[in-house]
């Protein structure tokens, strides 16, 4: 992956800003896939690749529900790091769908970790400050969020970088094996993934409709996209 | 009480970033403090520092609806209630409006939206439809958040009133349908989106898979996540790829 600098640096500092949305502030869901992958592929002058990868982890992004303290990986970076692969990839649309999710798989991965990682370390630094935070100084208590809030940005940084890092490598390491015999195996990956996609979608939403009445809105929802998707071939 | 219409700007701007310092100790309750904080700043001398340390006590609830909390207990405060019941009205609030923030938003505004603008895409509407759900989404976000936050600061100690609002209890009624209607709407339109490019072959084996994982995932969701199929099988077709060559 060969991109200019100036488009690293947007990119970095969108995977960052990214990131930092996804938890910390202001939570406004450009974080979500859909956006992150679109103004990802606005960077690279290539809005479709950005809007099929963000179709795609959107569709993952429906496995998790964020409550309480429960541990998920982190899409939003891993979107742009997908879009970077895939507009680099050589040999098609199919290709880069399918390197750029594993690329994005990966960097989603990571991210979940660091966000972990990065709680504890907190937790460590506010058990730490308990004393002056017990005192009610609002400079103290500024100050320990303020930190959070940098090393959350500092963390998202990071996991852009890897992704990055796994975009550029993507393609001498993988592309050419993957492009033998009419691109197949390519193929094979690009179907995986997105059955993977659909699958997770489909089973996550299903835990939020439960079995209630609203399970009959989405079986009609579902055969409604079914005829549209019958009707538009 | 005359509200502190500088202080509630102040506070809902720092409500923005009320997970700044997530952690497994306090939970929110750190960006709670800061987020409470503006509006403690006129108590009395001794009355100030114990309620800022009070405030930064652990909490956790969906973010959209901590201003309620925050409201509520500086309110509660600047009434003079004891320091235990302000501690037991915090407690007391974490489950309900998890919950609520978890049904109304988590699984209610974001998916809806999301399944919408999905569907949008898959029938040809392109970014507009991502700025689209930016925006809209946004509308409801802030309004959510300034609203609890209002709500919280009018209702004080007795702020469970609010969580019975019938605005709220009619957008859980109307939310939960509409979002499993779109989404599943949603579903097979990105399918036929993702697999446009696929030969008959490709499309096949996606569609079967498809179906596998899905099983996989209702039948063990307890060990089983879209993340970790997704690699497994991301490794299993890199492997039938590169014996392939």
């Amino acid at each position: 992956m060969i991109l200019p600098i100036e488009v690293l640096i947007a990119l970095l500092v969108w995977g960052t800003l990214v990131g930092v949305d996804l938890v910390s502030l202001p939570q406004m869901m450009i974080a979500r896939p859909l956006v992150a992958g679109t103004v990802a592929g606005a960077i690279l002058g290539d809005i479709p690749t950005g809007l099929r990868l963000g179709v795609v982890f959107e569709l993952l992004q429906y496995d998790i529900l964020p409550v309480g303290a429960v541990r998920y990986p982190e899409y939003g970076p891993a979107t742009v790091a997908a879009v970077a692969t895939a507009h680099a990839a050589p040999g098609g649309e199919v290709l880069g769908l399918g390197l750029g999710a594993l690329v994005g798989l990966v960097t989603a991965l990571v991210g979940g970790v660091t966000i972990n990682g990065l709680r504890r370390l907190n937790s460590r630094i506010v058990h730490a400050a308990a004393a002056t935070l017990e005192s009610g100084d609002p400079g103290a208590l500024v100050r320990v969020h303020v930190g959070g809030l940098l090393r959350d940005g500092l963390r998202a940084a990071l996991v852009t970088s890897v992704g990055l890092v796994l975009a550029w490598l993507a393609r001498p390491l993988l592309a050419g094996a993957l492009a033998v015999r009419d691109g197949r195996p390519a193929l094979l990956l690009a179907a995986v993934v997105v059955a993977a996609g659909l699958a997770a979608g489909a089973a996550g939403t299903l835990r939020l409709v439960g079995t209630g009445p609203n399970l009959k809105w989405f079986a009609a929802g579902l055969g409604g996209g079914l005829l549209v998707a019958v009707w538009l071939r | 009480m005359a509200p502190l219409k500088g202080a509630l700007g102040r506070a809902l701007l720092r409500l923005f970033a009320v997970q700044g310092s997530y952690n497994y100790e306090r939970m929110l309750g750190v960006g709670v403090g800061v987020a409470e904080e503006p509006l403690l700043r006129d108590l009395a001398d001794g009355k100030y520092r114990p309620a800022v340390a009070r405030g930064a006590h652990f909490f956790n609830s969906h973010p959209y609806l901590t201003g309620l909390a925050v409201g509520a207990a500086a309110r509660a405060e600047h009434d003079g209630a004891p320091p235990d019941q302000i501690e037991r009205l915090r407690e007391a609030l974490c489950g309900p409006l998890g919950s609520l923030g978890d049904r109304l938003v988590w699984a209610g505004w974001l998916p809806l939206l999301s399944g919408l603008t999905i569907a949008a895409i898959a029938l040809g509407a392109g970014w507009f439809a991502v700025a689209g759900f930016l925006i809209v989404y946004n509308i409801g976000h802030v309004a959510l958040r300034w609203w609890a936050l209002n709500a919280g600061w009018t209702y004080g100690a007795r702020v469970s009133v609010a969580l019975h609002s019938p605005m709220l209890q009619k957008a859980l009624a109307l939310l939960g349908p509409a979002m499993a209607f779109a989404v599943g709407f949603a579903l097979p339109l990105a399918a036929r989106f993702l697999a446009v490019p696929f030969p008959r072959w490709g499309q096949l084996a996606a569609v079967v898979t498809a179906g596998l994982v899905f099983l996989a995932l209702r039948w063990r969701s307890d060990r089983l996540n879209g993340l970790r199929m997704a690699l497994g099988l991301s490794a299993v077709a890199l492997v039938v790829g590169l014996i392939w060559q």
